[in-house]
């Protein structure tokens, strides 16, 4: 998972031909529809690349 | 992880002061020396502070660099990124602050600032959909999916939004009034076609921080009723319209733009028109028209576009800047937060472009309802070369100079139009004493003519015909009773003209007139520009109190009409003189003069 769209695993089946709901919310404090640390942290591993200071992500 | 961010602004301005120059050197010094994979480097959005470009801030240290040069990267690389050394001669440095100035907010350029549209830029990569969503991005579309329509628009009502780009007319009822337009299909369009000579607040938006804009056009949709949109930009802001494609093909990945986006059934298509440059087209039905194919002129109204807008559809259309503001009032929370910043009657912030004679050119949002005074010297830095500040232009072309006795105007829009200025799309272009105001009006009406669509009369003709008499005035011929011709045909064009452009064009003459009266009757009466720029009404002498010969003026003079020995008073002959100024800017003793012209002179030509 390099970007918010690519899955984090195969219960996440968000794409713009199969629309999750909660996509938005899920990329930030995801995952939602299930329970994961590794989910989560792959979301994590994303915002730790870019985020600039502890203030950067916006909850 | 990386271990250091270098957000280097990629904006138009900085780039055109070298930003690009200084990435690729930083590119070629961090491949040189396998660093790569350990500092990160972004082409952001603007900080701001064009002035002082090309722009670095390191993060997390939070530095800030500017006017850089290739040359400096090296240094930056071996001692700020690979020895953690502050490099002091990097740092900003101006008589506002007692030493260099390492951080953002110990820089008073942005001490008074609010920043809330331009919350990400310079701080995220614009061409990251992720970024924007780590910063709260398109959480306040989500949010408007599960609200109804109304539910929107009486939050966009409840914070009290008003319309960004001029007129300032309420974006909720406006909102409302589309959504209550009887039709199948309806338009969102954003107008981007900023054309206020010196005002760069859209660009720079669109440029920071496309989804932003994105977002706000999208809830609008929503609030609306609406599945397609247009935004209108100006062909000359070509990074913008880029990052703006790059923006909606990346949403429309995340299926955020598209068919049943988020599985809500909701559908939305973005396309961009992408204007000739047209200033008429930045009035709403002159901009619809150019979208439709047709040439860019305005129609009456009503029927207004919220009824009848694009090919005859219900459209709702709002500026940049207000889009931009959209998603911060729709997120969850964000009314409450938003209605606490402003006045009563202009809630929010303000993105003003500052221009002119001012020492720190650049963009800045501040709090509605901030002073003049607090922008132009506290944010501004004063004004270049220490001069008096003597007015400022507020709202462009189409709005009017306000005196330096009303610097401690509010800035609001019920303000500045009592003071008979507009708050407009928000270029402020500042004027120090060497401006004549004369000129200033016959320039601001000299573009407004020049970009008249000739449709109506009243600006067709009437912008010519007050340009003539300015023209006249300026070049020495004016007549006594050219005052009261110009304000008779001011108030016909403004309640007769067709359009926005045409109705507010007068502005500029009717403003200096009111607050610099006497400098129109000293051009007329006694055929003097006391400023200096009208070239047949004064000529430059020297003041033999103040020369002490140090011959600068006469080796700076183009045409050789200086002349003087060393460390004895020098003369200038004004029949050579052509008056560019050249010896003024070069004195250092402030001896050249700006005096009336002593002979008898053709002034016609």
């Amino acid at each position: 998972m390099k970007r918010f769209i690519d899955p984090c695993c195969e219960k996440c089946n968000h794409s713009k031909e199969t629309p999750c709901k909660d996509f938005v919310e899920c990329c930030t404090r995801g995952p939602i529809c299930h329970e994961s640390a590794s989910c989560a942290g792959k979301r994590k591993a994303i915002i730790d690349r870019v985020a600039l200071n502890e203030h950067f992500v916006i909850v | 992880m990386y271990e250091k961010h270098l957000m280097i602004c990629g904006a138009t301005g900085c780039l055109s002061s070298g930003s690009a120059k200084v990435q690729q050197a930083l590119e070629d010094e961090l491949a040189k020396r396998g660093l790569k994979e350990k500092f990160r480097l972004v082409m952001s959005g603007c900080p701001g502070f064009c002035e002082v470009g090309p722009i670095i801030v390191i993060y997390p240290d939070e530095v800030f660099y500017c006017r850089l040069k290739p040359g400096d990267i090296p240094e930056l690389v071996e001692k700020h990124l690979l020895g953690g050394e502050v490099i002091e001669r990097l740092l900003y440095k101006g008589p506002d602050v007692d030493a260099p100035a390492r951080f953002y907010d110990t820089i008073p350029f942005y001490q008074k600032q609010k920043f809330n549209v331009l919350h990400n830029s310079g701080i995220i990569d614009p061409e990251n959909i992720d970024e924007y969503i780590m910063r709260g991005g398109y959480r306040a579309f989500s949010r408007a999916l599960k609200m109804e329509p109304m539910e929107v628009i009486n939050e966009v009502k409840k914070s009290g939004l008003r319309g960004r780009g001029g007129a300032g007319f309420p974006t909720g009822l406006k909102w409302e009034f589309t959504y209550r337009a009887a039709g199948d299909k309806k338009y969102v369009v954003c107008n981007a076609d900023e054309g206020d000579p010196g005002a760069f607040m859209d660009r720079s938006i669109l440029e920071g921080d496309p989804h932003a804009v994105l977002e706000g056009m999208l809830i609008a949709a929503r609030a609306i009723g609406s599945d397609e949109g247009y935004i209108y930009c100006r062909a000359e802001y070509p990074l913008a319209i880029k990052r703006l494609k790059t923006a909606i093909a990346q949403a429309e990945e995340y299926g955020l733009v598209g068919e049943n986006i988020l599985g809500y059934g909701v559908n939305f298509k973005f396309n961009i028109k992408e204007g000739a440059g047209a200033f008429v087209c930045g009035e709403e039905t002159a901009l619809l028209a150019s979208i439709e194919g047709k040439r860019g002129m305005p129609r009456p109204r009503p029927p207004f576009p919220a009824n009848s807008g694009l090919w005859g559809k219900p459209t709702c259309i709002n500026n940049v800047e207000t889009y931009a503001n959209i998603p911060l009032i729709v997120r969850e929370g964000g009314v409450e937060e938003y209605v606490k910043i402003g006045t009563e009657g202009s809630k929010g912030t303000k993105v003003f472009a500052l221009a002119g004679k001012i020492r720190n050119t650049g963009l800045c949002e501040v709090p509605m309802g901030i002073t003049l005074r607090e922008i132009i010297f506290d944010i501004g830095g004063g004004i270049k070369g220490g001069r008096e500040f003597k007015a400022v232009q507020a709202g462009g072309p189409s709005g009017g100079c306000i005196p330096a006795e009303q610097l401690d105007l509010p800035v609001d829009y019920d303000s500045l139009t009592q003071a008979g200025a507009i708050m407009g799309s928000g270029g402020l272009v500042v004027m120090d004493d060497r401006t004549c105001m004369v000129d200033l009006a016959r320039y601001f009406l000299s573009f407004t003519q020049k970009e008249s669509c000739g449709k109506c009369i009243p600006c067709r003709e009437g912008t010519k015909r007050m340009l003539e008499i300015l023209e006249r005035i300026t070049e020495g011929r004016g007549e006594p009773d050219d005052l009261d011709r110009l304000q008779e045909l001011a108030s016909s064009i403004k309640d007769s003209a067709l359009c926005g452009l045409g109705q507010t064009c007068p502005n500029p003459v009717l403003s200096t007139i009111r607050y610099f009266r006497h400098e129109y009757e000293e051009h007329i009466n006694e055929k003097f520009c006391r400023a200096g720029v009208c070239k047949p009404l004064f000529e430059y002498t020297i003041d033999p109190e103040l020369c002490n010969g140090c011959t600068r003026c006469a080796r700076i003079c183009p045409v050789k009409a200086i002349s003087g020995e060393r460390k004895e008073t020098h003369v200038i002959d004004p029949e050579i003189c052509t008056r560019c100024g050249s010896c003024v800017e070069r004195c250092r003793q402030e001896a050249i003069k700006v005096t009336p012209v002593r002979r008898e002179a053709d002034v016609s030509h």
